[in-house]
């Protein structure tokens, strides 16, 4: 896509904007395929689309979607919402880049997922996540962290006119469109995890909300002492450690990428959901 | 019945429930005191289990929380960790394994084996390690299912 090009989706109206190229108007175009033509041009592009629930913002670099932000959802989960919409317009922005990528997945890879959770989403407002291996772990955390993260992303350098009711105000009135709750039903949310630790693979703590620095320190040497402990006795590859203490829980897990992630439930709160989502 | 009799049969109800391969006893200080597992898990691979199992607990301890029950999943296995009263009771079993009623054998046989691993713990010289009789000096060549590696050697 030019700079300045609009596009749209479905039968709504296209929105102009002067720039230099062309100019597109194109009925029938969908966002899957805007994604792949601008991953294949390996552009840097900010790109606003309007849709059915709202506007959202892709973030193009080097043949990648490297960041998505919506009203409600950073990140992949931006992404996986704004792929979901089925009509609408989209157009190139100036909106400011964040200063660091929050999507780490291929293009392809974001495409599949995304069209696994469209496919998923009549049955079931939760996010479609593999039952083992993968990434599923990654996604969970990152949906938990995205849900507390809210209106406080410190990763993006907004501009003035980037905020959060503009964006409203944007919205296509022709659209038939059905209002979402400000919060969808999910089996987790932020709430549910007082305390959420990420750890490097080297123990450097990435995140850490609500849990102290001993915490951390005893999840790095908790999860060293499991996976030697397996080492020991030929159990290979370690995947997770569920304590339960006196009145709580403590789960610690390692990611894909080799993170180390520990999460303190609620007391109350029915693990078999999150177990079930995390392959365990 | 010795203390170390009493702690082998209680382990050895243990293996009623499918999957579970084998458990054994450490106590508060990372002594092995007991076992009813394969001979694969050799002796000195058990007690340096055990100690890094106890440091686990102490970890927790450390920043306020008492470890009651660990569950620590593996690609194809589950070790099971239960404090009692001066040690821990530690259940290798299968990853399938039925955990409810691993859950229930071990709640039973750790308030069982209470009074013995309390003597135990006391002894002034670490107790010896009771063996199967049977068991083979070195690792066997005939590993669990999904077990490829033994401390650190490739296992057929």
């Amino acid at each position: 896509m030019s700079s300045g090009a609009s596009r749209e989706l479905g039968t709504v109206a296209v929105t102009s904007e002067p720039a230099v190229g062309f100019h597109a108007q194109l009925h029938g175009a969908s966002l899957w395929d805007l994604v792949q033509m601008e991953c294949l041009a390996r552009s840097r592009r900010v790109v606003e689309v309007t849709g059915e629930g709202g506007v959202g913002y892709l973030y193009f670099d080097a043949g990648r979607v490297v960041h998505a932000s919506t009203l409600r959802n950073r990140g992949k989960l931006a992404a996986f919402e704004i792929l979901g919409w089925t009509h609408g317009t989209f157009q190139a922005s100036h909106r400011s880049w964040p200063s660091t990528p929050t999507i780490e997945m291929s293009p392809e890879s974001l495409l599949l997922h995304a069209a696994k959770q469209h496919d998923e989403q009549g049955a079931s407002n939760l996010v479609a996540f593999p039952a083992r291996g993968g990434d599923a772990a990654g996604e969970l955390l990152e949906e938990i962290e995205l849900l507390e993260i809210g209106e406080d992303d410190d990763t993006l350098a907004r501009g003035p006119e980037t905020g959060e009711e503009g964006e409203m105000s944007m919205r296509t009135p022709n659209t038939d469109e059905t209002p979402i709750p400000p919060s969808a039903p999910r089996a987790e949310n932020a709430a549910d995890f007082p305390v959420m630790v990420r750890l490097s693979s080297n123990g450097a703590v990435l995140r850490n909300k609500g849990g102290t620095e001993e915490l951390a320190e005893a999840t790095a040497y908790a999860h060293r002492l499991v996976q030697l402990t397996g080492e020991l006795l030929g159990l290979e590859e370690f995947v997770s450690l569920e304590c339960t203490f006196a009145n709580e829980r403590f789960i610690v897990f390692t990611e894909g990428d080799g993170d180390i992630v520990a999460l303190r439930p609620r007391p109350d709160l029915n693990l078999q959901a999150l177990r079930e989502r995390l392959g365990l | 019945m010795t203390g170390a009799s009493e702690l082998l049969t209680s382990l050895g109800t243990l293996k009623d429930v499918t999957g579970i391969l084998g458990s054994f006893v450490v106590t508060d200080d990372g002594r092995l005191v007991a076992r009813e597992i394969p001979a694969m898990f050799d002796d000195t691979a058990l007690a340096e289990a055990g100690g890094r199992l106890t440091r686990l607990r102490d970890t927790f301890a450390a920043v306020g929380d008492r470890l009651d029950v660990a569950v620590v999943r593996f690609r194809d296995h589950k070790l099971y960790l239960k404090t009692i009263g001066a040690g821990m009771l530690c259940i290798v079993a299968e990853g399938a394994v039925n955990m409810p009623a691993l859950r229930m054998a071990a709640n039973l046989v750790g308030r069982r084996i209470v009074p013995a691993l309390e003597r135990a713990a006391q002894a002034p010289a670490p107790p010896p390690v009771v063996d199967p009789p049977s068991a083979p000096a070195r690792v066997s060549a005939q590993a669990p299912p999904g077990m490829r590696r033994f401390r650190g050697r490739a296992v057929e």
